[in-house]
């Protein structure tokens, strides 16, 4: 068993190359080793010291959010609020405020949940994982990254350095929208993200959906070409029906199939007209689940 | 198991270092708790659902609970201990008490943090932006309601005395 | 320590251990550490009914540093419980329910000890599982305890086979009455379970020197932790002391004696202090008190111009798979199920049935929240049938002053039609609503507990007081506002006066932080004994003075001369006298109020329950919004109105009532206890078992009906610290009823049932 804290980047990685597991927030690892899920890698390196990885770089292809960026700065990154405010509404969401504080965006995409709440967003937006190691460098889009629930295709040896998102189209706007039972410290029973962009007469000229915890892995909607050209509120109406088809939901504790794949078509609804305000040069503040809606303060 | 290395560190609790030797597994909360001596920090669930074992890790708040003592080298700790100055309490410490927002007091520990850090942030919170900030420590007890009051004229208090200096 | 500044206005009221609590600086129990402690940790039965084939803790009692290791076998064969004597400290032949301890363990540290419980053999066989209430009556059900028969237990207990406690509760003829009615609602509501999660987790530490043992546990009730000590361990009460630290909330979740037991046979057989710290997952599953689950079918009887004629209820309580304190529940929840109301023909039919869940016991005013539920949304139901607004309808049924109430008590002066009034008003009841928005009204009751209790109260030579009491504070500020009842009877400051408290072997008795008990009763006992010392000061004054003792008026720290306002001495000098002379030391208990009378009525299995003094009233008006796609409900605005006599620490009384009433809203929304097929509980974690949070909590207005109540306690103060808890799920219902346009008819009234429900109305509507 051994314990190091990495002051480099290749000091990480050449301890993933003697099989050490990163940690940063810690908070999935110690809480999974706590509830027995699995034990505590014996083997740790941590990560939370490298300070390259915490930095938002706008550049000209986009945006690149280090692995290491909180959730906490990405829920008041004034770029990552505006432009990408999809993402900005699921890193508002998770846990509590010390989560967001110490959780990272790469260990939350790593993590592999399906109830994570920045996938959604990410696949939406066409995002792509950086992960390098002592063999080189690549980038996965998010689709492909996650294989299974808690599974990526991240090779052992692979850290996520960063996320790579696309700029956004002009008119185009982002949500994601979460089903709670609390308006805090809540889990995704579902989810939905949307990007929407609008053409100039206002119907829908771009759609992308994407569903959280309806599905081993973050579910894409599929299909959705077949919407462009339509208004808001139709296109909407149709991508809530896709979704709740598309889903494949379990039943357990938090809530049935039945009502999971129900819910999870009017998050995708409410995800694409919040979206598509968005799109429309209207501020929905983040998240937009407490804005609009049951979530809204009284 | 019985192979677990022992980490000799330093942490540094509110303000003074402490020199201690921990297993790589153990959690910060029970190394401050045990070693380090301060029980003032409390353990109420062990998942982050809680917030009672919450202190402040360079200023901002962490769930002692989930975090290894190990990667708390060499970062500032705070605990509700190194809240008041001396004998005298900070003034949110005062106004808890004086707004009623104390009752078992097992969860005011972590509140005090949490709002600690909530005001170091933003000295001006909306209600709403104190409840979400505290929303991460359940309490029992009061129903947030003088809690929150509690923050909130604190936050007051302190932009005057702000404007005063 | 500094707590205020000059410059600012005195605080209203800051609780004594308040300064403890903010700097970290006051111990709970699990913080102890004693030289050479030891850890525990306890094996569970997990199976939740089977037989035990095989138990061997050889291989763990061989582990090194491992103590002791112990099962029934190792302590006396005591059969214990409050109510009927079905349990032992270990399982021994049978296990009844999934926290059930089948061994303990003291070892070097938790995690040895953990490895030492997880090597303990336990091979069962499985038994038939008792996983449903109402199949748990039928006559062909399994057995969850086939020797129940031989089992001790309180007389007027009425038991048989699967159900623990029948009671009724009758009056009049309920045939007669329904045949009267113009209309008659039949109604069935299900209440889940639920728990009270208090924030600190229980932790026991023991100690023995010599043959005694000292026991610092966090219990609500140290002097019944030592009765139960006691009688499992076979020990005099001369030889235990229960020393309780800060308690971390409690809300009934730790009540009666809980593991104290376990720790101090660890302590003894290690030779060690021994510590056990509960985890959260524990503390869900395996101590006896969890808030029942409850059966409801209701049937009530009502003329068209409003008045009721008659009601009958029959309920079913889970008492899972041991007794506890739940013995009285069945009449308590009999009481809850008929309410507050003028009913001249009544019948309550009331079953406490074993299951193979975790035992029942008192959570926060048990059996009244999920009843209040019930029977105020059954309320609702016939207000509708006969076309009456239901606030209406409560005011003409309600019970007042001077009327009689459902089990043939009649009430002295009371404050429930003034709650309605208050909390309607406060609500803005009426007012024209989002139709996503609806105000649901309830109204709740709760009694007064008149129980023995006792207190000293001593004055020291420099002036400053001390109260030793037996009251135990878990966070109320019920044991903090004594300070005040001291101080007025004596003028003197209330910062004059410490408390010492919860130690079994200092103070008297008094029956512990539940029943909202300890101001009512404890109060009663510091004014008797402020009182005596307040004569010897008199008397004191007067001679020092040369004025009659009946002169004698003690007002801010002076005795002085009544109508002489400069003839006074301070009582700070009067104490520097009696310090060379009589000491000043008062002892009280006082007579507590008799059990009121009942007429008209006839009560099986009477434990007390079918008549309350000095009963307490409420009235919750809640402002919630349902999300129609979702079946989101949230609550917006809470108005409570409470006749809880007279508030003597308006900042603890309110407090107490906004911590209920959030509390109450969890258990409208988001709190119950769900099982597998097996009876395990599947939710026994915080983020899945979901309280309140601060983001939730809405504006809660509170206001406090003061009248005059006869037999109340010191002041007229009733208590209170239940009854906040009482009305507010109910009164959710009520509005989530009104939006959906149909009760939902299971607590709690998740997102999906409301959901559910709003599919199948909509279905009945097509």
């Amino acid at each position: 068993m051994s314990f190091a804290i990495a002051r480099t980047i290749d000091e990480a990685l050449a301890g993933l190359a003697a099989g050490a597991r990163p940690i940063a927030g810690g908070t999935d690892l110690v809480v999974g080793a706590r509830h027995g899920k699995a034990p505590l890698p014996d083997d740790l390196v941590a990560i939370d010291r490298l300070d390259e990885l915490k930095t938002v770089t706008r550049t000209a292809l986009g945006v690149s959010i280090g692995a290491l960026v909180s959730h906490h700065d990405i829920e008041t990154h004034p770029l990552l609020t505006s432009i990408y405010a999809g993402l900005a509404d699921g890193s508002a969401l998770v846990g509590s405020p010390s989560t967001r504080h110490v959780g990272t965006l790469g260990g939350n995409i790593m993590n592999g949940s399906p109830a994570m709440d920045t996938g959604a967003p990410l696949a939406v937006m066409g995002a792509e994982v950086e992960l390098r190691s002592l063999r080189g460098t690549r980038r996965v889009p998010v689709e492909q990254l996650w294989v299974g629930p808690g599974r990526t295709c991240a090779a052992p040896d692979e850290l996520c350095v960063a996320v790579h998102i696309p700029a956004p189209p002009a008119r185009a706007g982002s949500a994601y929208v979460r089903l709670e039972y609390r308006r805090a410290m809540e889990i995704a029973v579902v989810g939905a993200a949307a990007v929407v962009t609008l053409a100039d007469d206002g119907a829908v000229a771009t759609l992308a959906v994407a569903l959280t915890a309806v599905a081993p892995i973050i579910l894409s909607v599929t299909g959705l070409d077949a919407l462009v050209g339509l208004g808001v509120s139709g296109a909407a109406a149709a991508v809530g029906e896709m979704a709740a088809t598309q889903a494949t939901p379990i039943s357990d504790v938090r809530a049935s199939d039945r009502y999971r794949r129900h819910t999870v078509g009017v998050m995708a609804r409410r995800a694409v007209e919040a979206a598509a305000r968005r799109a429309g040069g209207e501020t929905i503040a983040i998240p937009v689940n407490r804005a609009i809606g049951i979530g809204a303060p009284s | 198991m019985t192979d677990t290395p022992i980490h000799a560190i330093h942490l540094t609790v509110n303000g003074i270092d402490y020199p201690v030797a921990v297993a790589q597994g153990r959690n910060l909360l029970s190394v401050i708790r045990t070693e380090i001596g301060l029980t003032g920090t409390k353990e109420g669930c062990d998942d982050c659902e809680c917030g009672a074992c919450m202190v402040l890790l360079d200023g901002q708040p962490v769930n002692s609970c989930s975090y290894l003592a190990v990667q708390a080298q060499g970062r500032a700790i705070t605990t509700v201990e190194g809240l008041a100055d001396g004998d005298a309490l900070s003034l949110l410490q005062r106004n808890l008490l004086d707004e009623g927002g104390v009752q078992c007091g097992f969860c005011t520990p972590g509140m005090l943090l949490s709002a600690t850090a909530l005001l170091q942030r933003n000295d001006s919170p909306s209600e709403e932006e104190v409840r979400i900030g505290l929303s991460g420590n359940l309490c029992r007890c009061t129903g947030y309601t003088k809690i929150v009051a509690a923050v909130q004229r604190t936050a007051v208090e302190i932009r005057a005395a702000a404007r005063q200096a | 320590m500094t707590i205020t500044d000059p410059s600012r206005p005195a605080p209203r009221f800051v609780r004594a251990d308040g300064p403890d609590k903010v700097t970290g600086s006051g111990r709970y129990t699990a913080d102890l550490t004693l030289t050479g402690m030891l850890a525990a940790k306890f094996k569970y039965a997990d199976a939740t009914h089977a037989r035990i084939v095989t138990l061997d803790v050889s291989a763990a009692k061989a582990m090194p540093g491992v103590f002791a290791v112990l099962t029934q076998d190792d302590v006396p064969d005591v059969k214990f419980g409050p109510f009927v004597q079905d349990r032992t400290l270990f399982a021994r032949d049978v296990v009844r329910f999934e926290g059930e301890i089948i061994a303990a363990v003291a070892a070097v540290d938790a995690a040895t000890a953990q490895r030492a419980v997880d090597a303990i053999v336990v091979e069962y066989e499985a038994l038939p599982v008792v996983n449903d209430i109402e199949g748990a009556l039928s006559a062909d059900s399994p057995l969850v305890h086939t020797e129940w028969a031989g089992y001790g237990g309180v007389d007027v207990l009425v038991r048989d086979r699967n159900d623990a406690s029948f009671a009724s509760i009758a009056k009049g003829d309920v045939d007669e009455g329904m045949a009267a009615a113009d209309h008659v609602v039949r109604s069935r509501y299900v209440a889940d379970g639920c728990h009270a999660v208090p924030i600190e987790p229980r932790a026991v530490v023991a100690q023995w020197e010599g043959n005694k043992v000292t026991i610092w546990t966090s219990t609500q009730v140290p002097f019944d932790a030592r009765a139960g000590v006691c009688e499992t361990l076979e020990l005099p009460n001369s030889r235990v002391r229960i020393i309780v630290p800060h308690l971390g909330g409690g809300f009934g979740g730790k009540c009666g004696f809980h593991y104290e037991a376990h720790v101090a046979a660890l302590a003894r057989a290690a030779k060690r202090p021994v510590r056990l710290v509960f985890s959260r997952r524990e503390e869900f599953v395996a101590p006896d008190r969890r808030r029942e689950g409850i059966v409801y079918d209701f049937e009530t009887g009502v003329k068209a111009d409003g008045t009721i004629t008659a009601r009958r209820v029959w309920l079913a309580l889970d008492n899972g798979a041991y007794t506890a304190d739940a013995g009285f529940f069945s009449q308590l929840a009999a009481m809850h199920a008929l309410g507050p109301y003028r009913i001249p023909n009544a019948l309550a039919e009331a079953h406490l049935v074993y299951t193979n869940h975790q035992p029942s016991g008192s959570v926060r005013a048990p059996t009244a929240p999920q009843t209040c539920w019930a029977l105020e949304s059954h309320t609702d139901e016939v207000a509708a049938a006969i076309g009456m607004d239901p606030v209406a309808f409560r005011k003409l049924n309600a019970v007042d002053s001077g009327a009689e109430g459902p089990s043939g008590q009649t009430y002295g002066e009371i404050g429930v039609q003034q709650c309605i009034d208050a909390a309607t008003a406060a609500a803005g009841y009426g007012q024209v609503l989002p139709d996503d928005e609806a105000i649901g009204v309830a109204i709740g009751w709760w009694p007064s507990f008149s129980v023995p209790s006792g207190a000293y109260v001593k004055i020291d030579g420099d002036g400053s007081g001390q109260i030793i009491t037996g009251a135990q504070e878990c966070g109320t500020g019920a044991v903090m506002t004594l300070r005040q009842l001291a101080a007025d009877e004596l003028g003197m400051p209330a910062e004059r006066f410490e408390l010492v408290y919860q130690d079994t072997s200092v103070a008297p008795y008094d029956m512990g932080a539940t029943g909202s008990q300890t101001l009512f009763n404890n109060g009663r006992a510091v004014v008797a004994a402020a009182g005596q010392i307040a004569e010897q000061l008199r008397n004191l004054a007067a001679e020092q003075l040369e004025a009659s003792p009946a002169d004698i008026v003690l007002a801010d720290g002076m005795a002085s001369v009544a109508g002489s306002p400069d003839r006074g001495i301070s009582i700070d000098e009067l104490a520097g006298i009696a310090a060379g002379g009589e000491l000043l030391i008062g002892h009280g208990s006082g007579i507590p109020p008799g059990a009121p009378a009942t007429v008209g009525s006839s009560c099986v299995g009477d434990l007390g329950m079918s008549a309350w003094v000095a009963p307490q009233f409420s009235c919750h008006a809640v402002r919630v919004k349902v999300d129609r796609d979702t079946g989101v409900a949230r609550v917006l605005h809470v108005s409570a109105a409470h006749d809880s006599g007279t508030i003597i620490n308006p900042i603890g009384a309110q407090g107490q009532v906004e911590g209920a009433v959030l509390m109450g809203i969890g258990q409208a929304l988001t709190e119950g206890t769900t099982y597998d097929d097996q009876g395990r509980q599947r939710n026994a974690a915080l983020l899945e078992y979901k309280l309140q949070t601060c983001a939730d909590a809405p504006p809660i207005d509170v206001h406090f009906i003061q009248i005059n109540t006869p037999d109340a306690g010191p002041r007229g103060a009733k208590g209170l610290a239940e009854a906040p808890n009482v009305a507010t799920a109910a009164a959710i219902a009520n509005a989530i009823a009104k939006i959906l346009g149909t009760p939902v008819r299971q607590l709690p009234m998740t997102a999906e049932r409301v959901w559910e429900q709003l599919q199948g109305d909509q279905g009945a509507r097509s």
